[in-house]
């Protein structure tokens, strides 16, 4: 029994490992890639900082430029609208003048004319 | 008794609808029927069509007062408070384009409703006509409208002016764009007899 005890004794005694064990070791093990994350760890993911404070200012800078195309286009055509109309009420008025004067004209003409005989 | 405000503010709407259609159609509506002038666009050789609701009136006035000072001040000033402008003016290469029966489906508008006719003259040698008629409130203060008939065997030009248009200022416009005076003497008296004498020929 003492024989059993002493032969396992010295079979589990510590050693201390040749040197370079563990680098060598380390070097065989494959570089193993990491586990992909899932779509929920992936999902909290994008919406921590300072990735949510990219995306943001990017959304917001986005809609900024099409809020602005938005006005400018409307600003535009609002314009083009107005000159259109404004030289449309020039044009009317001008002929409605005219044709105010022009049957001025003639009503005085027909006062001045002499009465047939 | 007192009436809730819950009702006014449902039954205003429906007063208001009723007061319009009534004054409507009593013929108190001075915009005309001009759409069927529209056929003639294809036969005439030059063609001016303006059809200016509210809306458009206000935006033009926008554009109008930016020019502050200019020749358009004086045309904002009479645009101030018309509700419409429309115009359809057609130059004819050749006569007899126009019938007789358009003429008609205008003036009888005119001549039915509360519009009076301010002058006119109608020439039947020269195949001329040249009618203002006005509309005018109830107590005749206030302009409510403006239509100038205008026919010569070459061209047709009909003005309707929605609103209360200043006549006297309309009249000196021309000139303060760009075209000449034609150096009138408005003679009112001579006017308004002339459209006692020649009115309904």
């Amino acid at each position: 029994m003492k024989d059993l005890e002493n032969e396992l004794r010295k079979a589990l005694e510590h050693r201390e490992p040749p040197p370079g064990f563990a680098e060598r070791v380390l070097a065989r093990i494959e570089p193993t890639a990491a586990p992909k994350p899932g779509w929920r760890e992936a999902l909290f993911a994008f919406f921590r900082w300072p990735r949510l404070g990219w995306t943001a200012a990017l959304v917001a800078v986005c809609l900024l430029v099409a809020l602005g195309a938005v006005h400018y286009h409307r600003a535009q055509r609002e314009r083009a609208e107005g000159e259109a109309a404004r030289k449309q009420v020039i044009e009317a008025l001008h002929l409605a003048s005219r044709k105010l004067n022009v049957t001025w004209k003639k009503v005085q003409e027909t006062d001045r004319r002499p009465p047939r005989t | 008794m007192r009436i809730p405000t819950w009702m006014m503010s449902r039954i205003g709407p429906v007063l208001l609808f009723v007061l319009f259609a009534s004054a409507s159609a009593l013929g108190q509506d001075p915009k005309l029927k001009i759409n069927n002038l529209d056929k003639l666009a294809s036969k005439a050789a030059e063609v001016v069509d303006v059809t200016l609701d509210e809306p458009m009136l206000k935006l033009a006035s926008k554009f109008m007062a930016a020019d502050e000072g200019g020749e358009d001040a004086e045309a904002l000033e009479l645009v101030k408070g018309l509700k419409g402008i429309y115009v359809k003016s057609f130059e004819f290469d050749k006569e007899g384009e126009y019938s007789q029966a358009d003429l008609d489906a205008i003036r009888s508008q005119l001549t039915a409703s509360s519009w009076s006719r301010m002058v006119g003259v109608i020439s039947k040698r020269e195949g001329e006509i040249s009618e203002i008629y006005v509309m005018t409130e109830s107590g005749g203060k206030r302009i409510l409208g403006l239509a100038i008939l205008a026919a010569e065997p070459k061209e047709l030009t009909v003005v309707n002016i929605v609103g209360p248009i200043d006549i006297e200022k309309l009249s000196s416009l021309e000139g303060k764009m760009g075209i000449p005076k034609m150096g009138l003497e408005k003679d009112k008296k001579s006017k308004s007899s002339s459209g006692g004498q020649d009115a309904k020929k």
